[in-house]
């Protein structure tokens, strides 16, 4: 996750170096270090600085790894020349690396010619089992190819091993929601906010999926999770306060006989519907009509 | 006594400044032999897989009561159940860390060759330094001593009367031996091989880790208590949306 004061740093070298000021490198450097995906941006600074001979020669061994990231951003972009071009290069640089294997195998996967990629992939995890872009690469191959039971095992076999790897968890939970295996997604998103219990996404995405599987105690239990995400985000979250809403309403429709959970559930639901109503008044007051009539639609039927 | 020796400024240019330089040029050249010798370390599946799951464990740990109390005891059954539990390490094998860490012969090669890198350069310094810069005074310390520290730092010295203060070159090539560490972290970038206390801290503590580490986090883990914080945080929201709200 990309920090605020990081991404304002990022969009700001961004801007600078779109409009001809200097700073590509930095610019370069800070992409690599914060993993986001600008690949159209590397690319086509990252050429600029390697077509010119003088700024090449500037970099000194950090030259190889803008080679990598531009091969990296070629392949994104499908601009398959330049990637094979990159590799070529440090092909000749470092014969016999494993690093440049997985480039290879990487634009054989951008080529689209996948057979061939999962061979070299496989071949790679012969010699070292522990390389985990390698897996990753060939989950993500197998999941292109559209076979998604087929990642999910893939998956589960890599989080065996490497069961602390929370990217690995949000992917998985992904899969199970595409394939409606709610539950199993349940899990995963569990094991998020274990890891990081005070991002207010995965409870978001946790309350979601218990709101789906339905059933009065993962109703509840939907309305807590999306009460503290409102808690984590300062009530700005307007997803939440609409789950908070749906949630009681549902509850209510459920338990119509008990009066018991009545009492705090309304009081929860009349501040949600309260907040979203101020919320759409200041930025889209055209369509408080259209909350409006919907809320009111869910408390006539609680 | 209370005079002050007069030393040589001879002894600065061919004896202080010499043995400095060579125990850098020595560091230098241990940080270079090092890089070649050190063999690529295919990591341990085990050792690899228990690292993680102690991760998985510490999380699961420290935000217990953000899950419902159901899937914490799950998972807490999961993790420490008699017998297939992740981290239920049967008696036997606590004890075969030790002995497993000695017969593994790459393992032995490998502690081997770092400590050959350390105590060879080590040793042949002292003793040249002993061999050469021996029976006089080297340097003064600039702050008094008592005179226990007499046997360490005057050694080729046979006077007694001697202020404690003058110390041989022993003691010298001891104080570069321990601060020059700052200055090879400056040249040598961050990980190098001359950080012999970090090393010899690390030996200490090496092969108990995994099997001993798991059954700590498992008893870690039996004592916690689920305690759910999520009512609480939905009054915090009511609150939280009131000061929204008004």
């Amino acid at each position: 996750m990309v920090t605020k004061t990081e991404e304002s740093q990022l969009s700001r070298l961004e801007s600078q170096v779109d409009n001809g000021g200097g700073g590509a490198w930095d610019f370069l450097c800070l992409v690599r270090k914060l993993k986001v995906r600008r690949s159209d941006k590397v690319l086509k600074h990252g050429l600029s600085i390697l077509n010119d001979p003088k700024k090449r020669s500037a970099l000194g061994p950090h030259e190889w790894t803008l080679y990598e990231q531009v091969a990296i951003a070629a392949m994104d972009c499908q601009s398959l020349e330049v990637a094979k071009d990159c590799i070529k290069i440090l092909r000749r640089r470092f014969p016999g690396s494993k690093r440049v294997g997985r480039l290879e195998g990487m634009l054989l996967e951008a080529k689209g010619s996948l057979p061939e990629a999962e061979k070299a992939y496989l071949s790679f995890l012969e010699e070292n089992p522990f390389d985990q872009v390698v897996h990753k690469r060939m989950i993500a191959m197998v999941k292109a190819q559209g076979d998604i039971t087929r990642a999910i095992g893939l998956i589960n076999k890599y989080l065996e091993t490497f069961m602390a790897d929370h990217d690995a968890w949000r992917e998985l939970a992904e899969l199970y929601n595409s394939l409606q295996m709610y539950k199993q997604a349940a899990f995963c998103y569990e094991e998020l906010i274990l890891s990081q219990p005070t991002n207010p996404l995965y409870h978001l995405t946790y309350a979601d999926v218990l709101y789906t599987i339905g059933g009065l105690e993962n109703l509840q239990m939907a309305k807590k999770y999306y009460a503290s995400t409102i808690n984590l985000t300062g009530g700005k979250n307007r997803r939440a306060l609409f789950g908070v809403c749906l949630c009681s309403s549902a509850i209510a429709q459920l338990s119509k006989g008990r009066n018991k959970e009545d009492k705090d559930g309304t009081h929860l639901q009349f501040l949600a519907v309260t907040a979203l109503e101020k919320d759409y008044n200041q930025r889209a007051p055209d369509k408080l009509q259209l909350l409006s009539s919907a809320l009111k639609s869910l408390r006539v039927s609680s | 006594m209370a005079e002050d020796l007069v030393l040589d400024t001879a002894i600065r240019d061919w004896v202080l400044i010499p043995l400095s330089v060579v125990m850098v040029l020595i560091g230098i050249l241990r940080y270079f032999v090092s890089k070649l010798m050190r063999s690529s370390q295919v990591p341990d599946a085990k050792i690899v897989k228990e690292g993680q799951l102690i991760v998985r464990a510490r999380n699961l740990r420290a935000s217990a009561n953000f899950i419902p109390a159901k899937s914490f005891r799950a998972r807490r059954f999961y993790y420490s159940n008699e017998e297939n539990g992740l981290l239920f390490v049967p008696k036997g094998q606590a004890q075969n860390a030790q002995a497993q860490m000695f017969s593994d012969p790459n393992m032995a090669m490998d502690m081997m060759k770092k400590n050959l890198s350390m105590i060879i350069p080590q040793t042949l310094t002292f003793a040249w330094v002993n061999f050469f810069f021996s029976g006089f005074v080297a340097a003064k310390i600039p702050f008094p001593l008592t005179q226990r520290f007499r046997s360490m730092l005057q050694n080729g010295i046979d006077l007694s009367t001697v202020d404690v203060s003058y110390v041989s070159s022993r003691s010298w090539y001891f104080l570069n031996l321990f601060g020059l560490r700052g200055l090879f972290s400056l040249i040598l970038g961050e990980e190098n091989a001359t950080d012999d206390t970090q090393r010899m801290m690390q030996m200490s503590g090496f092969g108990f880790d995994p099997t001993r580490s798991l059954g700590a986090e498992k008893d870690g883990l039996d004592i916690i208590q689920h305690d759910w914080a999520l009512p609480k945080f939905e009054q915090h929201a009511e609150s939280v949306l009131q000061k929204l709200v008004h």
